[in-house]
């Protein structure tokens, strides 16, 4: 475990090859749900279906970007869930107000950022443990949501733009998609091929190193906490435009849905190991499990039971590929 | 006019009374209650009626919140207890769990109202009658598919199999569906879990599932608010759907009957007359009078897109109650179906 | 995480010095507790009286008791958030069995077993096969609540046959004042208080917790500890979940939600590091009571549910910037 973090910064080959282990059995993984879901289901594969699965998955996607960032930082956020409703509930007023998609859209994401600054200050000058203060934010953001607003806000704006930014389509791909697949495109190159992406990389696995070496830990969390923060912030956007107003109740459990997610794609709770290739992966599967038991019609609280028994598998079977490969 | 003066004084003596039958009860001095989710808009509504209603009758009102832990419920109304209420309304967040605690309050000689839900050795209930709610709504859609949608009834259900309270509505609708339109299904049975984001997500993939869904029932305002989501999400045209939503919460169902072309039929419940009827039945167990187990508050379908302004007044982005209108609604003396039938 | 030998040493070595600081944090925690007692008692006239203080005694005991348990998990470098679920999930063995059997004691034996057996398999899965503790709860934490669903149908289970020894272990009060749940709380307390500062079973698992490596070098069993651990917290939960069950008369499939995140706060509040070694029982029950009366006064005080959580989070903070910023300058 020791000499594994330690050599993690570097892209050493042996690393690469366990990565790559992690998630050829994902993708495996992924293919034979997919195989015996529309075995049992065929429409499955009807393009509604797929689209919907797709859809979810970005939402998801989109916020586990900046936690994989996060854990392999060995640091976590716990808020996004209630971060994102406040955000949308900001994003759906302001556009009322002020009936300006550009606005409302700006200050939900600034929103989000706002809090990730919070949570990064809060971590790295407090030096609070992450769970914890992340924890605590959660606790005031689900509070003070309704301090902001008692109901529910609802679009008084009728603006189409925003009803646009989640049910529009480019080309054949939905909105929500096709910023996905920016933002994890961009996220994948700056972690693995970047400066940057290495020194988070080199933060999370020995931040006393980190130093020693001439980077500055603080720095990289507070970055990466803002980030998550932003795209929490424009999930938060794209939902309230999904369900047309900014619910104070949306993204309860959410964070736990990411962190799972990001787990689950091989990503070390411990810091300093990970990759966002594992995390599409681990979003896909969680997602897809959870449309299976729906169109199988199976009981929907197994939508509970199995990734339960998944994330503890996955973890175990990382464990045994580490341990082999250690001997 | 010697006929118009018998009536004024038939209506001075009535007046007067019924004025001194007001009087001559003891009014309690402070009532607390505890709700299970203060932050959701229907409670935040059954509270609003309560504290209309206790301002009118001079008692002082407060309110604790359980936020949906029963564990917390019980330590919210021991407060109250050891602060010394005159009388305690309690909305279970389960309704088992909150046994110990009606015996309790019974031991130290409080009267007790439980909101929505019956409890095993309580005195009385205030509750609308769920089954019935989504019956008639079941009805109301029922017409409209008949006129409307070609007489074709299959339904995607966005329930909450977590609280009795909630199947019987979902059963109630599609009993009262099945009295106009027989043959009418119900595609999927979903959990939706109360919320609109979770109730977004699982009717994408059943909506996806099942292309001949045209009746989406929500078994409250967040929960039609997901399916209709998800329908426009998935590109569907709303020609030929209908979405009956339940609760008349707050404001999302008037901004969803005002803009979305498929809204058309509200099970309006009016969580602040529910209050206001709770606040009623404390003062006479305050005054030990009889009081029947169930006190039914009044429901009624809203059909059609205006049909909310009979009921509510919008300014501001708050709405008023119409006190008339809904206190001339007549209650069932009794519910068509109970928790007890499940 | 890696750390250079001195500064494991340095983690480990000095006890008199770390029991001097553990000292001082609890008298911060004192004083906040204190503070908040007059603060209230000023705020409320109903709020220190006999009737209240045993009050939030009896509903305090409850987390307490989980706490005790998580507390020594925790110092031992370890964390379960599957006490929540487990709460919930053993008054379903209690509430079945009694029903079936008539029998109480039937009833608590088999919840205390099904808790024992959960922290085995919890045990058994972070310190023998070395997964990650957070990520092994949080898998059970999900499996427990959809099983206790899957099997409920989603539905409460009375108690049918309203046994008055059952009503009794949560709600009665002993001489009429004290609740029971109060004195199970601090038989526990006191019991484990005093095992973690004076005996070998607590020294070993601050030192587990400490630096792993230096506890095995020390001679410790490390993963024996750890696992022991795990059992115990797990079967202290299910304690708090049999009295839990009891308050609320019967099997709530609801119950215990969110709990876990209460048990953490209040742990970690009362000055346990996360990251193992460091903490004391006496801080946790501070911790514990802080926010219990934190949440009774804010309510005596009629502040709406939103202030609460926003004060709550805020005096998490606050607590743990203070311990932290001590930490670094002692």
């Amino acid at each position: 475990m020791t000499e594994l973090s330690r050599s993690a910064p570097q892209v050493s080959p042996k690393l690469g090859w366990l990565t790559s282990q992690t998630q050829l059995v994902l993708l495996v993984t992924l293919f034979a749900l997919c195989l015996l879901i529309s075995l049992a289901a065929p429409q499955f594969y009807s393009v509604d279906n797929i689209i919907a699965i797709l859809r979810q998955s970005s939402l998801v996607l989109i916020v586990a970007v900046g936690m994989t960032m996060l854990l392999i930082a060995a640091e976590v956020d716990l808020s996004v869930g209630a971060s994102l409703a406040f955000a949308g509930v900001v994003a759906m007023d302001v556009t009322n107000k002020t009936s300006s998609v550009t606005l409302g859209v700006m200050a939900g994401i600034l929103f989000g950022g706002g809090v990730g600054l919070i949570n990064g200050l809060i971590v790295t000058k407090l030096r609070i443990n992450s769970l914890i203060a992340t924890i605590a934010m959660m606790m005031m953001l689900q509070g003070s949501v309704y301090l902001y607003s008692r109901e529910a806000v609802q679009n008084k704006h009728l603006q189409p733009l925003f009803t646009w930014l989640s049910t529009g389509y480019v080309g054949p791909l939905p909105l929500p998609v096709v910023v996905t697949a920016v933002l994890f495109a961009i996220g994948y190159v700056v972690l693995r091929h970047t400066t940057l992406g290495r020194y988070v990389y080199a933060v999370g696995a020995n931040e006393k190193a980190a130093r020693l070496s001439g980077i500055r830990p603080a720095r990289i969390k507070m970055l990466v906490f803002i980030v998550t923060g932003l795209l929490t912030g424009l999930v938060g956007v794209i939902l309230c435009s999904l369900m047309n107003a900014g619910q104070p109740t949306a993204g309860r459990g959410f964070e736990l849905t990411v962190v799972a997610a990001v787990i689950l794609g091989g990503t070390s709770l411990t810091g300093g190991r990970g990759t966002l290739l594992g995390t599409l992966l681990g979003v896909l599967i969680l997602k897809v499990i959870d449309n299976g038991i729906i169109i199988l019609r199976w009981d929907q609280d197994l939508q509970m039971v199995i990734p339960g028994f998944i994330i503890v598998i996955a973890s175990y079977l990382d464990l045994l590929r580490k341990k082999s490969n250690a001997s | 006019m010697k006929k118009f003066a018998i009536t004024l004084l038939t209506a001075t003596a009535i007046m007067a009374i019924t004025a001194s039958a007001t009087w001559a009860q003891n009014m309690p001095k402070k009532i607390g209650y505890v709700t299970n989710y203060a932050t959701h808009e229907w409670y935040q509504n059954v509270i609003k009626g309560m504290q209309d209603r206790a301002a009118q009758l001079g008692i002082e009102f407060e309110v604790r919140d359980a936020n949906l832990d029963v564990a917390k419920e019980v330590a919210a109304a021991e407060d109250f207890m050891s602060q010394g209420v005159d009388v305690l309304i309690v909305t279970p967040v389960n309704e088992e769990g909150v046994v110990p605690l009606v015996r309790r309050a019974k031991e130290d000689g409080i009267p007790m109202v439980l909101e929505g839900n019956p409890v095993k050795g309580m005195t009385t209930m205030v509750a609308i009658c769920d089954y019935d709610t989504g019956y008639h709504a079941g009805v109301a859609a029922g017409q409209y598919a008949k006129d409307h949608l070609g007489g074709a009834a299959k339904v995607m259900n966005v329930g909450l199999p977590l609280l009795s309270a909630t199947v019987l509505r979902s059963n109630g609708f599609m009993d009262g569906l099945k009295t106009i339109i027989p043959d009418a299904t119900m595609v999927h049975d979903l959990d939706g879990g109360g919320n609109p984001d979770r109730a977004l997500e699982v009717s994408s993939a059943a909506l996806a599932q099942n292309a001949d869904i045209n009746i989406i029932y929500g078994i409250n305002d967040s929960s039609s608010q997901g399916g209709l989501q998800a329908w426009k999400a998935a590109g569907k045209s709303q020609d030929n759907l209908l979405v009956v939503g339940t609760g008349g919460e707050g404001l999302g169902f008037i901004n969803m009957m005002d803009n979305e072309p498929s809204y058309q039929i509200e099970a309006a419940m009016f969580p602040e007359k529910v209050g206001f009827t709770a606040i009623d039945a404390a003062v006479k167990l305050f005054n030990k009078e009889e009081v029947p187990p169930h006190i039914v508050s009044p429901t009624s379908p809203m059909v059609g897109k205006d049909s909310w302004k009979q009921f509510y007044d919008l300014a501001d982005n708050k709405r008023t109650i119409k006190w008339d209108a809904v206190n001339a609604l007549v209650p069932a003396d009794k519910c068509m179906k109970t928790a007890a039938d499940l | 995480m890696p750390q250079s030998l001195e500064a494991r040493v340095d983690r480990v070595a000095p006890i008199p010095r770390l029991a001097a600081m553990f000292r001082r944090n609890e008298t911060v925690l004192l004083l906040v507790l204190v503070a908040l007692l007059v603060f209230f008692t000023i705020g409320s006239p109903t709020f220190m009286t006999t009737r209240n203080i045993t009050n939030v005694l009896g509903q305090a005991s409850i987390a307490m008791i989980a706490a005790v348990g998580l507390g020594m998990l925790v110092i031992a470098g370890e964390i379960d958030v599957s006490i929540g679920s487990l709460v919930g999930a053993v008054a379903l063995p209690l509430v079945v069995i009694m029903n079936a059997t008539g029998s109480l004691e039937l009833g608590i034996i088999s919840a205390l077993v099904f808790a024992l057996a959960i922290g085995a398999v919890n045990g058994y899965l972070s310190a023998y096969l070395g997964i990650n503790s957070l990520i092994v709860t949080l898998g059970s934490m999900f499996v427990i609540r959809g099983g206790i669903y899957i099997y409920t149908g989603q539905k409460a289970i009375p108690d049918d046959l309203a046994l008055e020894s059952f009503y009794q272990i949560g709600n009665g009060r002993l001489l009429g004042m004290i609740p029971y749940p109060a004195l199970v709380a601090l038989a526990v307390f006191a019991v484990f208080s005093y095992m973690m500062g004076h005996r070998r079973f607590g020294r070993q698992l601050y030192a587990v917790g400490g630096d792993a490596e230096v506890a095995r070098l020390a001679g410790y069993n490390v993963r024996q500890s750890k696992f022991i651990a795990f059992v115990l917290c797990s079967l202290f939960a299910g304690v708090s979940g049999i009295l839990l069950s009891s308050r609320l008369g019967s099997a709530v499939h609801v119950s215990g939600l969110g709990f876990e995140f209460q048990v953490v706060a209040a742990v970690v509040l009362g000055g346990v590091s996360l990251a193992g070694g460091i903490g004391s029982l006496g801080g946790v029950a501070l911790g514990v009571l802080i926010l219990a009366f934190l949440s009774n006064g804010l309510g005596m005080l009629n502040l709406a549910t939103e202030w609460q959580q926003v004060i709550t989070g805020l005096i998490i903070i606050g607590a743990v910037g203070l311990d932290e910023l001590r930490r670094r300058r002692g």
